[in-house]
This record gives C-alpha cells, structure tokens and sequence, in this order.
C-alpha cells in the first residue's frame, strides 16, 4: 500500500492545475471555511468586521498553534497526546512566572518555548531512539506535564501581564498580532519544509522503510519532529493565557481532542506523509468557526457537537472523494 | 533472499519464534506480579492498606477500566483506536439511570437495551471506518463528539432517573463475604479472553491486525469483521456506564471522561501494539488492576496532587519501557553500535 505512495506523488507535480487542487486538503478546508463565512456573514450582520475577525483570530491561535504541532508529529504516522500537557504547563507558566513589559514577554516566550522543547524532546527519544510507541509515551509525557502545570498553579487563578495579554490579542500597525504569529509560523514551516528535515518528515510518514533506505536519517527527523511539535505546544499555550488573561492547569484538556479534529479537517492524513500546516490552521478556524455559525443559526449550543462531529466526517470523506475525482481527470 | 523473507522469520529470531510462550504469557504475569507486589509493600505506607477489604474494593474499583479496556483492546487489536468510549460510557449510563425502576427484574432488559443501542452507534463507527475508509481515529472521535453533544442536549446537563437498588446490590452485597460485582468480572474476564483466544471470531481478528490486506486475500469478511468490534468495543462501554451507575447510586454528563486515557493506558501497558495484531485481553486486564492499584496506594499518601500525578505518569511510562518484548534485544543492538539500522532494513536491502 504504501509503495503506491512513492511515485503517486512524483506524478502529482505534473497534474494540471485543476486536478492538483481537487486533491489537495488544504484547498477543501479552505473552501468548507469560505462557505462557513459565508452563512455566517448571511445570518450576522457585523460577521465581516474587523474587530469579529481580531476575535476570533486570538481566541482561535491557541488551538490552531497547538494543531499545526500536531500535524508535525501526524505528518510521520504518530500521534502526540502531550499536547494537552504542554498547553497547559506553559499557561499555567505564562500566569504565574512571566514579567511584565518587553523583555517580560520575550523570556516568557523563552520560557514555554524551551519547556515545550524539552517534552518534545523527551518524546522525540523515546519514540526515535527508544523505539516506544509514541501514543504510548506521549500519554505519560502529557499526564507528567499536566501534573507539573498542578504543581506550578493548584487552581485556575494567577494572572497574566498586561503587556502579554494587550499585545498579543491586540493589532499592530492595524495587522491583528495573531494573524501575524499564525503568517510567522506558516513562513517558518515553507522554508522548513524545503529543508531536509521537511522532505525527509514527508518521505518518512509515505514509507518509512524506503525513507531509511534513500538515507534519510530517520531517526534525526523524528527526534526534531517532536521537539518542534513541543515547541509550538508552548507558544499555544502562551497564547492561551494572553487570550483568557488567566492561567488554568486544566485548560490542556479540551484541546487534546479538537486538537486531532482540526487536524483531521485540514486534509492531514492519518496514514502519513500528506497534508500540511496550513490546512490544521484553517481546520481550527473552521472549527471555532462552525460554533458562531451554528450559534447565530439558532442552534443550542449543546448542539455544536453534532455539528463539529459531522464536519469531521464531510471533510474526510470529500478530501477522499476529491482526491479519488483529481486522480481520474487527464493528465 | 526473497524466499525467505516470504516463507517466514529465521529462526534465530527469537521473537517471533518464541511468542507463543514468549512475552504474552510473560506480559500479565509480570503485571499481576508487580500489583501483588504494590499490595503487600503498601502496608508500609498505611496499615489500612493491604488488608482483604481493600484489595476487594481495589478489584471493584478496577472492574470499570477493565470492561472498557475489554473493548478499546479489542479495536487496537485490529489496528484502530476508540475514541468514543467516554461519550458511550455517558450514554450507557445516562440510559440506565434514565430506565431503571424500582424492580429488580427490568436490569436485565435495561442492559440488553444499552448492548444494542450502544451497539448500533458502535457499528455505525465501523462501517464508516470499514467502508467509507474514514480513518478510526476521526471516526470515533466525530462519532464521540456527536453522541455526547445529543446526549448533552437531550437531558440538558442534567441527566433524570431514579438510582437502581437492584444494580446497586452489585457492589454493596456480600457473597462468600465478597461484592458480586467480583464474581461478574471474573466470569467477565474468562468469557473475553475465550472470545478472544479461542473463537474464531478472535483469531480472525489477530489476523486482521496484522495485515489487512493478506486478511482480505485471505477470505475473511473484512469489513464486517471491523464493523462487529467497534460495536462489541461501544457495546462494553455501555456495559462500563450500565455498571457505574451501580456503584456511583447515580450518571453525570461527564462520568465517561475520566476513562479514555486509562483505557489506552490499560490496552498498551498491558502490551498489546497500537499496530495492531498483538496483545492480549488477560494483559490488558493486569495492567488495568495495577494502575487502579497504584491510583489508590498514591491517593492515600499525604502529597500535592500535582506529585500524585507526576508519579502516576512515571510509572506508566516506565511500565511501558520495561515491558518492550525487545526489550533484551535493544539493550543488546544499542550497546553494541548506537545507531545501526534494524536487521529488517539490513534484510531488505540484500533482498533488493
């Protein structure tokens, strides 16, 4: 099955442009977000303003930080629960240990960013050197963190510096400084993407055998794989406290699971080796998105589950089928 | 070269060849040891502990974990994950307490009401995985997501219903001066690992997991076989939520959440690959009753209940790195050379 995977991708660089973007999933989330807005913006007036946008992009960041990590760790077949640990520990830091004004920041942003890499560290040895399965020693690594985050703070309380919490869900020069970090990731994901590291991640979640074969250090590639899936989990959560204003030690919870959901939507495939960045961030989107449609429809807000679960199912299934339309259309 | 590959491990491969008798037989006993072990050692800790009394409600306590790693082993058996099984637990338990009456006669109607309906939601997941090839992990979870927002929008937050006396009985009555519940799971135990040992239906489920592709060469009805264990997988979580309310006297929305993790915990602990194609349920059982055990022991001891769960993460994690059945084998390959390519690389390239 997966040898199929090696030269199917090779040909897709020669698909008319047509084809290429039916099958990609970064296109469909795109569309499936658009579509959204555009109920959205039928059934509320001000959907389209700049302060609803500035609001949902600061409310969206964490989750969309903490999915394109995850698509890192996805992207090479495994699956990284740690997470929710790391979300939380770096909040919980960010409300109690960080200091106010620029240099404040700065550290803090130093603080959860090498937390976040020592777990992704940890992981990354134990799953490329020690050879454990990574949903296996993500869980402790995620239970040991979220008991950390218990130690740091007991209680949903502290409070973060002002400087943290206007800034980073603030504008600056009129730009919303979320969508700024969001543009900074994402352009540090294409360059790295282009590297080494970036094509062999891709060759390793297509087939891993192959990958090591073709020389690919894999083991290299897993271990950095997982310390930068950490190290945006701590950004993510960093973002998290900036956008609450408050630290919580079991704010990593809720993410763990719509965590894999905006990762699913995005057009990641579980399977490894296809998918990318872009599309988990606007998976999360469409995922915030989807409970202010559902809301301004209507529906109760108990009922946004159905709704989040249902477009979980449609996105998988129309990346399948349009990826299944992209490779019949002419060449 | 290919031949070989083809017709079989060689035979100084000692993993393969030694399996039978090898770490799946190793695997449960080493846990049940380790919880005997925990046992006796806590009466250091607290001479409350240790005694007769806490060890039956320890079993009682794990009985849970162990119904619903029943199910969640089963799926990763065949190479999937079960995400739903905290928002079916909450159905199972929600149903249950919603049903149940005064007479002790209707329990059992009101169980086989929450084994098909759990059932039916269970195989709706495997067709979507068997046929529409939605990846298990999506699946489940969309499918947990959805259950629990019904369920959640349905009874409003707060789930109606009047406690059962007879479900109840389960845990406070005394048979040979044990809770029935007890005798239930051991018969519980027994009947899963029969299921999965020694039935057909088991053994084609071993060889799913280990390749579904020679699976479906080989004849075996794939896809129904897929869509019969996310549904006995969401059939036992009913059964965990059925059972809960018993012991609990009552069902909360959120009753199912503090399962998921414990169940993957359990399965791999115990373990069974996340690959799938390996493990046992008995494994996964020991595995349940040594981390219920070392929960309790911990939560006794006067510390921060941020130590409590470094210390419970710790331990999972070293159960899962000492019990690798190549575990010698690494040791042996890492002190010798650090990083050289596994041997079936190395075969790999001679065979091309």
């Amino acid at each position: 099955m997966s040898a199929v995977a090696g030269p199917l991708r090779v040909e897709r660089h020669r698909r008319p442009v047509a084809g290429r973007l039916l099958g990609s999933g970064t296109v469909m989330v795109t569309v499936i977000y658009l579509l959204l807005l555009l109920v959205y913006a039928l059934c509320q007036k001000n959907a389209l303003s700049m302060t609803q946008f500035s609001d949902q992009l600061s409310n969206g960041l964490p989750l969309a930080l903490a999915a394109a990590g995850g698509t890192l760790v996805v992207l090479m077949r495994g699956f990284d629960l740690s997470v929710a640990g790391v979300i939380a520990l770096a909040d919980v830091l960010t409300a109690t240990h960080a200091a106010d004004g620029q240099m404040g920041a700065l550290l803090c942003l130093l603080m959860v960013v090498g937390v976040g890499l020592l777990v992704g560290a940890v992981n990354g040895f134990l799953v490329a050197y020690a050879g454990l399965q990574s949903i296996a020693c993500t869980l402790a690594t995620m239970i040991i963190c979220s008991g950390a985050a218990l130690l740091v703070l007991d209680a949903p309380g502290g409070s973060v510096p002002e400087f943290i919490s206007d800034n980073l869900t603030g504008t600056l020069l009129a730009v919303p400084v979320p969508l700024i970090i969001a543009l900074v990731v994402l352009f540090g994901w294409a360059v790295l993407r282009r590297t080494n590291w970036g094509v062999g991640l891709y060759a390793l979640g297509a087939d891993e055998t192959a990958a090591r074969l073709a020389g690919i250090p894999v083991r290299r590639v897993k271990f950095l794989a997982f310390c930068a899936a950490g190290a945006l989990y701590g950004v993510a959560g960093m973002m998290l406290a900036a956008a609450t204003s408050n630290g919580d030690p079991g704010a990593g919870t809720s993410y763990l699971l719509l965590v894999f959901a905006a990762i699913a939507i995005g057009g990641t495939t579980f399977t490894g080796g296809r998918g990318g960045l872009l599309g988990s961030m606007i998976g999360a989107a469409t995922l915030l998105l989807l409970q202010k449609v559902l809301f301004s429809l209507g529906v109760s807000s108990f009922y946004t589950g159905i709704g989040q679960g249902l477009i979980m199912i449609a996105a998988v299934l129309i990346a399948a089928f349009s990826a299944r339309l992209a490779r019949r259309m002419p060449r | 070269m290919k031949e070989a590959l083809m017709s079989g491990p060689a035979p100084h491969d000692t993993r393969t060849t030694g399996r039978s008798l090898g770490p799946e037989a190793i695997t449960p006993l080493v846990l049940f040891g380790l919880t005997i072990l925990l046992v006796i050692a806590s009466r250091w800790i607290s001479p409350n502990l240790g005694g007769f009394h806490q060890v039956a409600a320890i079993i009682v306590l794990s009985s849970f974990l162990m119904v619903v790693a029943f199910g969640q082993q089963m799926v990763v058996l065949i190479g999937g994950l079960d995400l739903s099984v905290p928002s079916l637990l909450t159905l199972g338990g929600i149903l249950t307490f919603g049903w149940s009456t005064a007479s002790g006669w209707s329990l059992i109607w009101i169980l086989l009401a929450v084994l098909v309906v759990n059932g039916v939601i269970g195989a709706l997941s495997g067709a979507g995985i068997a046929w529409l090839r939605i990846p298990p992990f999506i699946m489940t979870l969309a499918m947990g997501i959805i259950v629990y927002s019904a369920a959640l929008g349905i009874t409003a937050g707060t789930p109606r219903g009047h406690p059962s006396a007879a479900l109840a009985s389960l845990f406070t009555g005394r048979i040979l001066g044990l809770p029935p519940i007890i005798y239930l799971m051991i018969l519980f135990v027994i009947a899963g690992t029969a299921l999965q040992s020694y039935t057909p239906f088991g053994r084609k489920l071993y060889a799913l997991g280990t390749s579904p592709v020679a699976a479906h060469v080989a004849g075996l009805p794939v896809g129904w076989l897929t869509v019969a264990t996310y549904a006995l997988s969401a059939a036992v979580a009913g059964v965990a939520g059925f059972l809960l309310v018993g012991y609990a006297g009552g069902a909360t929305l959120v009753m199912g959440q503090s399962y998921l993790l414990p169940s993957i915990a359990a399965v791999v602990v115990g373990g069974t690959s996340i690959l799938g194609g390996r493990g046992t349920y008995i494994s996964a059982v020991a595995a349940s009753l040594l981390l219920t055990t070392f929960s309790t022991i911990i939560s006794s001891v006067q510390i921060l209940e941020g130590w409590r769960t470094i210390i419970y993460g710790c331990v999972i994690l070293i159960a899962i790195a000492a019990l690798r059945e190549d575990l010698p084998l690494w040791l042996n390959r890492s002190l010798q050379r650090p990083s050289r390519p596994p041997p079936q690389a190395a075969n790999a390239q001679s065979a091309q």
